[in-house]
């Protein structure tokens, strides 16, 4: 078990200090994500914005397109000088690949999170002192089953030739349930105040539950140098 | 055997369309017309059935996608790619039928109640199935992804299901319905999937002889190589 832990976290930590040296997707994402919040916070336009519930909305999308490039790029780096090959190559399991590509694309995705959300904060005036860990539990649930998926179909789509569009259409639609749960939460939590239900939590776990239980049995079938 | 097959085929066809007939009489004759809603009720003998129908045409992808993993046939992804075209036809007729009625009801076209919602993300769902198909290149390539995303597409049905059931609803939950209705609406289920049955059937056929041609083009034979005098390689 420590040995697996080893091996996920040896991998994810290959994909971050290529990130932190080369700093092609952090960069990428983040301007992005804050280029998607001022487009639609001009388009929306000042009274909309000031309700202060656009900006969950916002968010999701900014992390939406974000965090598939995120999975587009940890996946891209493998394509280099057949890394991926060399990978499977590796006396490791397939599973530890995908566990550590997932780790490598939640901490991308928290970053983005950490620079995006303040922006949304300030920009749509989002009383986010109201429950600030109510916000990160729904957050950290919709990653972990958006991440989940991208990383899965991340790994699917690599070796076709057309990617980027590719990559949205298919994870996209699989995840709009967490994006209905997330929001419908959001509202309750800051819209009607409600606090945190243990039912609209447990629908979110088990969403990821299953996510992550489906690509781990799949990923070894559609990896592929 | 060939004519014996079309002449099955026709009657087929033709047993369908007479079905369809007598229900268009069961609807618009012998059924009562429903007092708040009027005529514009008479929707809902189309719309549950080829909405139960879309269920069943989303299942035989998944069906067959487990079968493409399982086995690696190509045989099916082809019923795969068939059933996936008729679910998003079939779920087209839902999403259009179920808003004829909500305009009539609720004077919108569109409104977020969770059962539109959910047609519309299971439209959406198979819809990108669709399309992400002729953007892999390799045919393998293009089964194994396919065969992966109709497996999670279809796990991911109950999910929205469970998902859109947090948004506020104003559908009907349960209609209560007259002997007649019931009966209507029973028999109305026959037609429907015969068409639904039919269709697969007919767009299976198709797709096997598009991917056995294809098959043809990429691999010909040894002997078309070899009576070639160029050997092939033009």
């Amino acid at each position: 078990m420590t040995q697996v832990l080893r091996q996920i976290v040896l991998l994810s930590g290959k994909d971050l200090r290529i990130e932190a040296r080369s700093r092609q997707t952090l960069g990428l994402v983040a301007v992005l994500g804050v280029l998607i919040v001022v487009v639609l916070g001009l388009g929306l336009g000042p009274e909309r914005v000031k309700s202060g519930m656009a900006a969950t909305a916002v968010l999701w999308v900014a992390y939406l397109f974000g965090g598939v490039l995120c999975f587009e790029k940890t996946m891209a780096v493998e394509r280099h000088d057949g890394a991926l090959a060399g990978l499977m190559l590796a006396p490791i399991d397939r599973g530890v690949i995908y566990a550590g590509k997932l780790l490598s694309n939640l901490t991308l995705m928290l970053a983005l999170a950490l620079i995006v959300t303040p922006v949304a904060v300030v920009m749509f005036g989002f009383d986010l002192s109201a429950a600030p860990f109510g916000f990160a539990a729904i957050m950290a649930g919709g990653f972990v089953g958006f991440a989940a998926i991208g990383t899965l179909f991340a790994a699917a789509v690599s070796s076709t030739r057309s990617q980027g569009g590719l990559l949205a259409i298919v994870v996209f639609p699989v995840s709009l349930p967490l994006v209905i749960v997330s929001t419908q939460m959001m509202m309750r939590l800051f819209g009607e105040g409600e606090p945190l239900g243990a039912v609209g939590l447990t629908v979110l776990i088990a969403f990821d539950a299953v996510y992550l239980v489906v690509s781990w049995l799949v990923f070894e079938l559609i990896l592929e140098p | 055997m060939n004519t014996v097959k079309s002449k099955l085929c026709m009657a087929y066809w033709l047993v369908t369309a007479s079905l369809f007939a007598g229900a268009v009489v069961m609807v618009f004759v012998w059924t009562p017309t429903e007092q708040t809603m009027g005529v514009v009720q008479k929707i809902f003998y189309l719309h549950l059935p080829v909405a139960i129908n879309t269920f069943a045409a989303c299942m035989v992808t998944f069906i067959a996608s487990i079968g493409y993993l399982w086995q690696r046939r190509q045989v099916w992804d082809d019923l795969a790619v068939s059933s996936a075209k008729v679910a998003v036809l079939l779920c087209s007729i839902v999403l259009l039928t179920g808003m004829i009625w909500g305009h009539s009801a609720w004077g919108q076209w569109w409104t977020w109640s969770p059962r539109l919602t959910f047609s519309l993300v299971l439209w959406l769902l198979y819809v990108a199935y669709l399309v992400i198909r002729p953007s892999i290149e390799s045919r393998q390539r293009r089964a194994l992804v396919s065969a992966v995303y109709g497996v999670v597409a279809f796990l991911d049905v109950p999910l929205v299901y469970l998902s859109v059931k947090l948004m506020p609803d104003i559908h009907p939950s349960s209609i209560g319905l007259a002997p007649e209705m019931k009966t209507t609406l029973l028999f109305c289920f026959l037609p429907v999937t015969m068409l639904a049955v039919g269709l697969i059937a007919a767009r299976y056929r198709l797709q096997r002889a598009e991917t056995l041609s294809m098959q043809e083009a990429e691999d010909p034979p040894l002997d078309t190589i070899a009576a070639d005098p160029a050997g092939g390689f033009t």
